[in-house]
């Protein structure tokens, strides 16, 4: 017995070293599983000062570039205000159709024509990015107290960002589009055929689109939209433009290239969406047997 | 080891740490050049230091990186293996009188050629366990990032060297 314990001081610190390693892979995995929750994360609260204190110091220096995204966002909804306007204006049927009766309760047609409101915006501050790891994340200054939960999607005005992984009271950590294990279901406008959008390292600016047969005829340009097949992205948010495609000899789909909307690099204000149906939704299709796709 | 070793290296501590979020997070060469100043940290240490110490020193300074960048696990992994490793390296270089008391990891006492094989052996092992940890699976790339980025940490913490830890210093 004596031996065994003289034994074991001798080799102390190999036992040690093999403990902590044996540890830290157990960190790595159990973080890795797609939304295991783990308290130290840039979403703790300490972090989160700390990182917000970082960019409130950086943020000066591209206050220029967010004040032009905004003003543009701004134009962007004014026209879409103006056009719903002119719609109603030239929608004559109330003063002209005789018979035309108004129903009394306007929800149900507001249903049956687009679907009842479903999703919400919540505005978030991005207080730390990355673009250049091979697994890159986002930190944001919103968390449980503003209504954000685990799963949601996040979007910035003009495309996908990514999906949040880990929220706390006041902060939240989001899985980017530039993380080797995202895939986000997307399409292409034109003709709708679906395909995964995932990012393979390197530049930040271009992903690639996976899946598309070959009998599908693609051009340079072709936008890429989200699918809205799963409760994550409403339908039709911008994901970017085809940069180029390829056909390689032995894969039976195409190589496409897409340049993604979003530059990640200038990200400041993002938006995550909350889907009112999600739970409803993913009941209904776990009880039916379908596995969520990612 | 007196209580000046204590404050000293609390404040390296601090002070790489600091450096490697608030700075080096943001300053990467071509996509591929990387650079880990933390561990200077590690490197900087005395050579006398307990070895179980060491490795618990290195789990601490990787696990507090590894909060701040999300990648849970990876940072604390290749440091541990790091202080693992550094007893055997500085046992490989004894000169051939042994070490001194007096002795530090130090550019200035220890001379050019034993500290540049010291650290850039360590740098190199350190860096190639993290890039392979982000993707477990091999690529021609990686091995690329690895030397460019072995040769960005190597020379930071050389810079370091010549710029903060003065011959005279390290003699007290």
């Amino acid at each position: 017995m004596r031996k065994l314990f003289a034994f074991i001081y001798q080799f102390r610190a190999f036992l040690v070293f093999v403990l902590l390693e044996a540890f830290c892979i157990y960190l790595i995995v159990q973080y890795n599983t797609y939304q295991g929750a783990a308290f130290f994360n840039s979403a703790n609260r300490y972090v989160g000062r700390v990182l917000e204190f970082q960019s409130g110091v950086t943020d000066y220096f591209n206050l220029s570039t967010v004040n032009n995204t905004l003003a543009r966002e701004n134009a962007l909804l004014r026209q879409e205000v103006l056009k719903f306007k002119q719609a109603s204006i030239a929608d004559s049927t109330r003063s002209m159709d005789t018979t035309f009766v108004e129903p009394l309760d306007t929800t149900i047609v507001d249903s049956l024509r687009t679907g009842p409101q479903s999703f919400i915006l919540h505005a978030g501050k991005v207080i730390n990015n990355s673009v250049r790891r091979t697994n890159n994340y986002l930190t944001l200054s919103i968390g449980t107290k503003d209504g954000v939960q685990p799963g949601m999607g996040v979007i910035a005005s003009n495309g996908v960002v990514g999906r949040v992984k880990t929220v706390s009271q006041n902060y939240s950590t989001v899985t980017s589009l530039l993380h080797s294990q995202m895939l986000i279901s997307a399409k292409i406008k034109k003709n709708n055929t679906m395909g995964t959008i995932k990012w393979q390292g390197g530049d930040y600016r271009t992903a690639i689109l996976d899946y598309i047969p070959l009998h599908v005829k693609l051009a340079k340009g072709d936008t890429v939209i989200t699918s809205g097949f799963n409760t994550v992205f409403p339908e039709g948010i911008m994901v970017g433009t085809i940069s180029s495609v390829a056909k390689e000899a032995d894969k039976s789909f195409f190589t496409v290239k897409v340049k993604l909307a979003v530059d990640f690099a200038q990200l400041s204000y993002v938006y995550v969406v909350e889907n009112l149906q999600k739970a409803e939704r993913d009941t209904l299709e776990h009880n039916a047997g379908i596995l969520p796709n990612e | 080891m007196n209580s000046t070793f204590g404050i000293r290296h609390i404040v390296q501590f601090i002070l790489f740490v600091a450096l490697q979020i608030l700075l080096f997070d943001n300053l990467v060469l071509f996509s591929t050049g990387f650079c880990f100043i933390y561990i200077a940290f590690l490197l900087f240490l005395p050579i006398t230091i307990n070895r179980l110490v060491l490795l618990l020193l290195g789990f601490i300074v990787g696990f507090t990186v590894d909060i701040f960048y999300d990648t849970m696990g990876i940072h604390a992994a290749a440091s541990v293996l790091l202080a693992f490793l550094r007893p055997l390296i500085l046992n490989l270089l004894t000169p051939r009188d042994g070490y001194e008391t007096s002795d530090s990891a130090n550019l200035h006492i220890m001379g050019w050629n034993w500290f540049l094989t010291y650290a850039f052996i360590l740098i190199a092992v350190h860096h190639a366990a993290v890039f392979f940890l982000e993707i477990i699976s091999f690529e021609w790339f990686t091995l690329f990032k690895i030397l460019l980025s072995t040769l960005f940490t190597g020379v930071v913490v050389v810079i370091l060297q010549l710029l903060f830890f003065s011959a005279k210093r390290a003699k007290r």
